[in-house]
């Protein structure tokens, strides 16, 4: 990384540490609980799901695609998990599994938008939907709970590695794995190169379509483990698991593409820990869910009009009526 | 970004052009005549009744989402707009308020969710898919609120219960409201200019603007109809149920898209068009009818909708590379 773009990054990282401690003196003003390190623990714990899934899905988005398979696809791994722990007793194979699923719906979808060509949006979406139907065939409904102790997945959830929660660094783990494939490898770069031209990315060599493939395999996989990680927090599998992934998810990604510029693994990170102090903050203060998701919806409004150039120019057209005027005569006139 | 179709890449006439045409209506005679065979009851008066009533409120509800998808951009928050107008109309009713009045202020509060989307997609060129999933999660989220998470229970109204209820043999009042709508509307797309914008924009965007058009507001006016059309269907849902429900449309969500993109399929050369949205709601409603009387499960249903809005889609995106 050069000078010049270190420049801005230290200011957008300052950026976020404002809006970090901003938030954190609020709702320690509101809630004197909200900074011991009991909730803080809790905080880092409760972004796990949605970050795994965030980092995940930072791949497809910047591969400029969508994934809004995540929440059909999450409740399938979710109950695969659940009946290969029931019926094989094993936690290894179990997870494994579980994460192949995952990578197996990618798989499809990315076969269909990278191979068949077929828009990434609507297919997802009935990806997503046949893998909601299939979490059904193996119980026709019922949750799985079976074997929870003596597989020992609930330790996933409960130990500790040098005082910090197990999912804490399982995520810290996926964020340095992937964190090292998007901006310290030329695949990295690759991944880049087909999300903002794929005519010029083929061109350089780059293979377009198994990049597309890839993105969504890796989102897939992702939303499997972060899907071990909510089984083993709520202890069964239920069928509408993952109902309530796809917009904190996304609201996590655009945050942290409004934060750093472009969507990295570090903005979307980021993006899940501002999320998870607001929702924690709000819990606490005993905000009901609805509101809490009117608030997560709003954030996303505000993230992605951020992130759009187009709002930029808009509203420095408004300002500077004359200024922009000739330029945008055409678009105006009617 | 995500374009609905590809850029065409070679023209060439195809022979089963014929078939991609009267296909959906040809898979909707086979649906109606296998279930008829196999289980008698899907012919009856009573269960003709409430399939096509079924599907109006439907049709009524995809209608405005047809152009909204015609003109390349997409629109994710209609389920939540029914919602909204439903849990408000049922929300004012519990606390006293007259169904006019009640059905009034729900009907312009969802409709007023496409204004929102309008203003965010059209004017501030945010990206569609994202805002209108954000524009939904708050939409939703009111709707939740006003009953505190729950649903509402609402007594019947007495005097509009007709609309939903009154029926003249197999037909209910619906119907005919259903297909004067769709035949507006399909005046509109055929002979009007704005229908002619509608394929245009999605075509070349630049050279509409150019041309002078106002892309912008027809843009803005269709995500406003889509809000006008979802909200109205919330309105129907609340007559018909009698009760505010923060997730009542949700099964809706994956028919409107498969309805919209497999009526694609139809007549238009692989583009949405009302027609064939009309014709995909009926296929839907047959076959989920049918389905039920067999014993299929829900989750049988995600799993062919899926499979048919696959379907759709890859038909679409065929047709359009190899025809132009």
């Amino acid at each position: 990384m050069t000078i010049e773009a270190l420049r801005p990054l230290l200011a957008r990282v300052v950026a976020l540490a404002v809006i970090v401690v901003a938030i954190a003196v609020i709702f320690q003003i509101l809630a004197p609980a909200y900074l011991s390190e009991r909730n803080i623990l809790s905080i880092l714990k409760q972004m796990t799901v949605n970050g795994i899934v965030a980092i995940g899905l930072t791949f497809v988005i910047v591969l400029n695609r969508f994934d809004l398979s995540l929440a059909g696809v999450a409740s399938f791994c979710a109950m695969t998990l659940g009946f290969l722990l029931a019926v094989t007793n094993s936690l290894l194979l179990s997870v494994i599994g579980c994460i192949a699923m995952g990578a197996f719906c990618g798989a499809i979808s990315g076969m269909m938008v990278g191979r068949l060509r077929l828009p990434d949006v609507v297919t997802t979406i009935a990806i997503g939907s046949i893998a909601y139907g299939m979490g059904f065939v193996y119980s026709g409904g019922k949750h799985f709970s079976q074997n929870f102790f003596s597989t020992g997945i609930l330790d996933i959830n409960d130990s500790k590695l040098l005082s910090i929660p197990m999912p804490v660094v399982i995520m810290l783990g996926v964020a340095v794995l992937a964190y090292l494939i998007l901006h310290q490898s030329r695949y990295g770069q690759s991944f880049y190169a087909v999300g903002e031209n794929p005519t010029s990315a083929r061109l350089s060599g780059v293979p377009v379509r198994l990049y597309l493939g890839l993105g969504f395999v890796i989102c897939g996989a992702l939303v499997g483990a972060s899907m071990m990680l909510n089984v083993a927090a709520v202890g069964a599998a239920y069928v509408n698991t993952g109902n309530r992934i796809l917009l904190p998810s996304y609201t996590a990604v655009y945050l942290g593409a409004a934060l750093f510029g472009t969507p990295t693994i570090l903005g979307s990170l980021a993006g899940a820990f501002l999320m998870a102090m607001l929702l924690n903050g709000f819990n606490i203060l005993s905000v009901p869910f609805y509101y809490s998701d009117a608030i997560v919806s709003f954030i996303l409004i505000l993230a992605i009009a951020i992130f759009s150039p187009q709002t930029l120019t808009w509203l420095s057209r408004s300002l500077r009526l004359t200024g922009g005027r000739s330029r945008s005569t055409a678009e105006t006139r009617g | 970004m995500s374009d609905l179709t590809l850029s065409p890449r070679q023209s060439r006439k195809r022979p089963g052009d014929q078939l991609l045409t009267f296909g959906l209506p040809l898979v909707l005679a086979l649906i109606v005549i296998v279930f008829g065979v196999i289980s008698p009851a899907f012919v009856s008066a009573e269960n003709i009744a409430s399939t096509v009533r079924s599907s109006s409120i439907a049709g009524l509800m995809f209608l405005g989402l047809t152009w909204v998808f015609a003109v390349g951009e997409i629109d994710v928050s209609f389920v939540a707009v029914a919602a909204l107008a439903n849990m408000i109309i049922a929300g004012l009713i519990s606390g006293g308020t007259s169904w006019e009045l009640a059905c009034l202020v729900g009907f312009l509060a969802g409709s007023f969710i496409g204004v929102v989307n309008g203003v965010l997609v059209a004017y501030l060129r945010l990206p569609s898919l994202v805002t209108t999933i954000a524009v939904g999660g708050i939409a939703t989220a009111l709707a939740a609120s006003i009953g505190e998470g729950y649903s509402i229970s609402i007594p019947e109204a007495k005097h509009l219960a007709f609309i939903t209820e009154t029926r003249f043999g197999p037909i209910p009042l619906l119907a005919p409201i259903c297909a004067l709508a769709f035949l507006i509307a399909w005046y509109v797309q055929e002979k009007l200019t704005l229908g002619h914008y509608i394929y245009a924009i999605a075509e070349n965007r630049e050279a509409v603007v150019e041309a002078g058009v106002p892309v912008r507001r027809i843009i803005f006016l269709l995500f406003v109809l889509a809000a006008v059309c979802a909200s109205f269907a919330g309105l129907l849902l609340t007559l018909e149920l009698t009760s505010g429900q923060p997730s009542i449309a949700a099964s809706f969500f994956l028919d409107g898209l498969t309805a919209v993109l497999l009526g694609g399929t139809m007549l238009k050369l692989g583009k949405p068009n009302v027609l064939g949205t009309l014709v995909s709601v009926l296929v839907l409603s047959a076959l989920v009818r049918g389905g039920a009387l067999l014993g299929w499960q829900d989750s049988v249903f995600q799993i062919i909708k899926g499979a048919l809005l696959v379907a759709g889609v890859t038909v679409i995106i065929w047709s359009n590379v190899e025809r132009d």
